[in-house]
Formats: structure tokens, C-alpha cells, sequence
């Protein structure tokens, strides 16, 4: 038994240093010249997160350049400690999708104190980084609640799901929306409540609701698609569907295809793509120390609606 | 007064249910109705019948982290073959109630074979689970399924919601297995004491082993009712699913130290956390005051059975 354990062990030890050599520095078939970049990832369990790397990915190759994927796996804690063995390996630049505002800001520190030019994407830290690219997140707040306004046509009852209480998406989502909510005083918000950005959680909660306040209800604004996405299938298995407006946020694949049925009404489109492509050309520049002149870069959301999904379907 | 007592120890999760029922049906006017009834037992249908899987293997002696991780990988394998005009019903649902049964013998295989302490082998479970979840679905959920599928979670037979058809027949099976056959006296046994067990010649491995296949099998169940439920496979779903599970069985009067136990207090513990879950948000109570106050509740039934147990 004993041996058969270490043999085991052993075999799997194999495995991880034979899958981490792949991913050293300077050993791949772009050469020992080649940029290398080290990104660490707010959750590579989150489908937003898995399009920002896929675009890094892809504008990486197409560059040339190396780049390393760590997954923080929600950690900011992780994500410092990715970030030191970033700096232990020499990479050229750094890309960092902040798990937290505070908590992820020695990571910028600390690569910034080693010289190395650190880039944040999608959200923001603290401490100042080299570059940032990404988008306002209480802009996504915004659009929907003045899609739903128009929608119930200025007066009517809501109700808004949130997302884990305290992350930064969900502060700033709920700041955009309540900036929106302050213009019109005939839409009240009758019930406010997490659904933890899951979908499961939110069609319990949007049952919940419908035996609470059934046809009092006009609107629902949940600060993520899969919760949008649950409060739909809820509406729909109560055939309430037609009477109530839903808009959420993030444009993910089945809100996308959710709208084009015209079952969602709207959704708003936060660009993976160019963020992680932005990213990327932005590390590039400053790790080859070339001038750039926009360190600051805010890539708009976009209001999906059946009028113009199909734009954001053949996207993918 | 001892008749009294007697009464409670025997019926004091019942008990709690009804006055929690009670309070919440005077606090809110809409708690009280059909409707209401038949969502509540909708949604813990799931927990319910992870919660009854468990129940098998906590009794006999162990215990098992990994059901949630195994309900997203069970869900995401579902969805994969669950994909319109792909493969009749059958296949994605066998499928899925394969792999929960063939992360069960794993588990079993480690820990009776092995010797393993439970807590490690399911703790390792769990993140290998969750990780060859992602690695299926490419940390994408998988969607776009047939309508039969979608049946399973969503349709309903005579009125009757198809979850609840399901749960209330894997409740009548386990109770059957654990209170009338044989298998069911030596889970017992084998948690009550497990030397005395091997001594009067059972074969303690093998009946810990087919508490850990019924268990994951039923959590591949419980993965299709969920993917069907929210029309997709979500690598990510199902965190913490097992803490509700165990939260049932330990509210409905089993040990967590093994040979106690029964599966109708697991179907009212269950029932208890989702009346619970259900009235504060029919009150739209916050969401940080729902946390504590579920905490307490958790807390309070247990030491109500154990005051009354020890009288």
C-alpha cells in the first residue's frame, strides 16, 4: 500500500512539473528573445474572465509574446503571491485582473517596485498601476435601469437582485443604477436582495418574489445575466413573462440568445475582447518601453436589445 | 411531564418545523398557500435528496464534502449530451448518475481501501470534481438543451412538479433500504460500531462502499435536476451545495458520529431550511440578518433534539 502511495505521489508530482515547464519563460517556440508577460486572473470559473484571457491569449500569439495564465481563483491573497513569482521569473510586464480594491493593490505595488510595468484590466486597485484598461462598471448600472424606465415608461415597481454583497461589480452596478433610480420618483424598488450572481439562486428568488408581490411587479433589474437569466425562467414557469420587464448585465452567450427570442429584454455588453486585447497591446508597449500616450483607457458598454443582438452573436 | 418529554425527543424536529410554520405564516399572508407549498418543496427537492444521500453515509460513520462539487460535474456531463435532436433522454441522465457512481467508488475505493479518513478523501473529491467540471465545459456553461431535458426540472405530472415526484420517491427507496433490508441494518452497525461490526462477520467495506455509490449517485441525480432546472450545465453551481445537506441531515436528528439516524428527520431538516429560506425572502428580510438568523435556527433545532434526547 505504502509504496502504490509513492508511486502515486510521484506520478502526479511528474505530471504538475512536466504541465509547469510548459509554461516557463523563454523556453517556448517563440525563442529565448520573445516577451514574456505573466497575467493573474481574477477566475478563470467566471465565463466574463475566461473571454478577457482568451482575447489576451490570442493578441499574445499573434505578438509573438509569451504569457503566462494564473488563475487568483477569488484570492487576493493568492494574486499577491502570483504576482512575487511573476517578479522572481523576470517577466516583462505584468497583467492583473484585481480580485479586490485594497486587497490586490500590494501586487501593483510590488511589481511596480521591482520595475516591472503592471497593467490592470477589467477593474481597478488602489494603488495606481502603469496602465488601465477596462470599463465603468456603474455605466452597465445605468444603461439598464434607463432601458427598464423606458420600458415601464417611467413609473412602476422593481425589484433588483444583487450580486455578492461587497465586490466591487456589484457596489458599482447598484451606485449606476440608483444615480437612474434618483431621476424617476414614480419607479419604486419594492425588494432588494443577493442572489450571489448565481442562477439557480436567483430563479429561488425571483419564486420567492412572484408569491410576494405577483403582479405587482413591472421590472427586474439583476446586476448579472446569470440571476437575469433565473428571474426569467421563474417569470416564465409562472406565465408572467409578458407582463414584466427583465434587463441584466455581462451579454453572456444564453442572455444573448435569450434576447434574439425576444424572452430577455435587454442585456448590456461589457467587451472582453478589447479589454484583454488592450491589455496585452499595452504591456507590449511597456515592456519594450515604446511612448504611450493613453494610459487610461475606458472601453463603453453597449445596450443590447433584439434590435441590434445579432451584432453581438456572430461576435463570438 | 416525562410523557411530555417523550413526545419531544421523538417528534421535536417536527415540532420545530411546524412552529417555525406557524411564525411565518402569521408574519407573512402569502407563506400559507398551495402555491407556496408546492415552490418551497420544489426548491429543496435538490437538497433534499443530496441530503438523504449523505444521510446514508454519515450514519454509517462517514461523512462526504464532495456533493456539490459532484452535483456541477454531474450537471455539466448531463448538458453535454443534453443538446436538442443529440442523444434520446436516457443517455445524459445515465450518464450523469454513471459519473456520480464512479466518483462514489473512488471515494469508497480510497477510504475502505486506502484507510483514509472520509473528510480528506471527499475534501480532495471536491476540488477534482469541480476542477474536471471546468476542464468539460471549458469554464463555460454548457446550454442550449432539449426541451425533454429541460422537462425533468421544470415540467410536471398531473399538477405535480417533477423534482417533487422524484424526491418523494428517492425518499420512500432510502427509507425502504435503511429501515427494512438488510443493507440498512449494517449501515447502522457499521457507524454504531464498527469493531463489533467486522466481529459479527459483516463486511464493513463493502457496506461503507455502497453508501458512498448510493450517496454520489444520487448526487448525479440531483446534478440533472439542477442543470435541468436552470436550462444549463454551470461548471460553477452547486458551491457549498453539501453544507446544506449536512445542515438537514444533522437538523433532522442524526449523528454526525455515525450509527443514529433516520431519513424522515433528513426530508424535515431539509424541509426546515427551505421554509426558512423561502419566508424571509417572502418577508424581504436582508440578506446579511437571513444569514445569522439561519445560523441560529441550525443551531437551535439541534440543541433542541439533544435537551430532549437527553431527558
Amino acid at each position: 500500500m505504502k509504496t502504490t502511495g509513492k508511486l502515486l505521489l510521484f506520478a502526479a508530482l511528474a505530471a504538475t512539473t512536466s504541465l509547469s515547464c510548459k509554461q516557463k519563460p523563454g523556453t517556448t517556440a517563440q525563442g529565448e528573445n520573445a516577451i514574456t508577460i505573466g497575467a493573474s486572473m481574477l477566475s478563470l470559473q467566471s465565463e466574463f474572465v475566461v473571454n478577457v484571457k482568451d482575447a489576451m491569449e490570442e493578441a499574445a500569439k499573434s505578438a509573438n509574446a509569451n504569457l503566462i495564465v494564473n488563475d487568483a481563483e477569488r484570492s487576493a491573497d493568492k494574486q499577491v503571491q502570483q504576482i512575487e513569482s511573476f517578479i522572481a521569473q523576470k517577466v516583462n510586464a505584468i497583467i492583473l485582473n484585481p480580485c479586490e480594491l485594497e486587497a490586490s493593490s500590494p501586487a501593483v505595488e510590488r511589481a511596480k517596485a521591482a520595475g516591472i510595468p503592471i497593467i490592470n484590466v477589467n477593474s481597478e486597485t488602489r494603488a495606481v498601476p502603469d496602465a488601465f484598461v477596462g470599463s465603468r462598471d456603474e455605466e452597465s448600472g445605468e444603461m439598464a435601469l434607463e432601458q427598464i424606465a423606458k420600458l415601464i415608461h417611467y413609473k412602476g415597481n422593481i425589484v433588483i437582485m444583487e450580486g455578492y454583497m461587497g465586490q466591487a461589480a456589484q457596489l458599482k452596478r447598484i451606485v449606476g443604477a440608483k444615480k437612474v433610480l434618483a431621476k424617476y420618483p414614480d419607479i419604486k424598488v419594492i425588494a432588494q436582495q443577493t442572489a450571489e450572481w448565481d442562477r439557480a439562486k436567483g430563479m429561488t428568488l425571483m419564486e420567492n418574489w412572484i408569491q410576494s408581490y405577483g403582479s405587482g411587479i413591472n421590472a427586474v433589474f439583476a446586476e448579472n445575466d446569470e440571476m437575469g437569466m433565473g428571474a426569467l425562467q421563474a417569470l416564465e414557469q409562472a406565465n408572467m413573462k409578458n407582463k414584466v420587464v427583465v434587463v441584466s448585465i455581462d451579454a453572456i452567450a444564453d442572455a444573448l440568445q435569450a434576447v434574439k427570442d425576444g424572452r430577455l429584454d435587454a442585456t448590456i455588453f461589457q467587451n472582453a475582447t478589447e479589454q484583454g486585447r488592450g491589455a496585452v497591446q499595452l504591456a507590449l508597449q511597456l515592456a519594450e518601453k515604446k511612448p504611450v500616450t493613453d494610459r487610461e483607457q475606458f472601453i463603453p458598454f453597449q445596450l443590447v436589445t433584439k434590435e441590434n443582438v445579432d451584432k453581438f452573436l456572430n461576435n463570438r | 411531564m416525562e410523557k411530555i418529554y417523550r413526545l419531544l425527543s421523538k417528534y421535536g424536529v417536527i415540532i420545530a418545523l411546524l412552529g417555525i410554520c406557524i411564525l411565518l405564516s402569521v408574519l407573512a399572508p402569502n407563506f400559507l398557500t398551495v402555491r407556496n407549498i408546492v415552490i418551497v418543496l420544489r426548491q429543496i427537492s435538490i437538497n433534499g435528496i443530496l441530503a438523504i444521500g449523505v444521510t446514508f453515509v454519515i450514519i454509517a460513520g462517514g461523512i462526504d464534502l464532495s456533493l456539490g462539487s459532484v452535483v456541477a460535474l454531474t450537471g455539466v456531463v448531463a448538458a453535454t449530451f443534453a443538446h436538442p435532436g443529440d442523444y434520446p433522454l436516457i443517455v445524459p441522465l445515465a450518464l450523469a448518475i454513471l459519473t456520480g457512481v464512479g466518483v462514489g467508488a473512488v471515494n469508497g475505493f480510497i477510504i475502505t481501501r486506502g484507510r483514509v479518513a472520509p473528510f480528506i478523501v471527499t475534501l480532495g473529491m471536491m476540488t477534482m470534481a469541480r476542477g474536471l467540471a471546468l476542464v468539460l465545459s471549458n469554464g463555460r456553461p454548457v446550454s442550449n438543451l432539449s426541451r425533454s431535458f429541460n422537462f425533468i426540472g421544470g415540467g410536471d405530472l398531473a399538477g405535480v412538479p417533477l423534482p417533487i415526484i422524484l424526491f418523494f420517491l428517492v425518499t420512500v427507496i432510502a427509507a425502504v433500504i435503511l429501515n427494512y433490508t438488510k443493507t440498512g441494518r449494517y449501515v447502522y452497525a457499521v457507524g454504531g460500531n464498527e469493531h463489533a461490526a467486522r466481529a459479527s462477520g459483516i463486511s464493513v467495506g463493502s457496506v461503507k462502499m455502497f453508501t458512498y455509490l448510493f450517496c454520489s449517485g444520487l448526487a448525479g441525480l440531483a446534478g440533472v435536476m439542477l442543470a435541468s432546472r436552470i436550462t444549463t450545465g454551470q461548471p460553477n453551481a452547486g458551491v457549498a451545495y453539501e453544507l446544506d445537506a449536512i445542515a438537514a441531515v444533522v437538523i433532522g436528528g442524526t449523528s454526525l458520529s455515525g450509527g443514529v439516524g433516520r431519513v424522515t428527520g433528513t426530508v424535515v431538516g431539509a424541509l426546515i431550511i427551505g421554509v426558512i429560506n423561502n419566508g424571509l425572502d417572502l418577508l424581504n428580510i436582508s440578506s446579511y440578518y437571513q444569514q445569522i438568523i439561519k445560523g441560529v435556527i441550525i443551531i437551535g433545532a439541534v440543541l433542541l433534539d439533544r435537551r430532549t434526547q437527553d431527558k
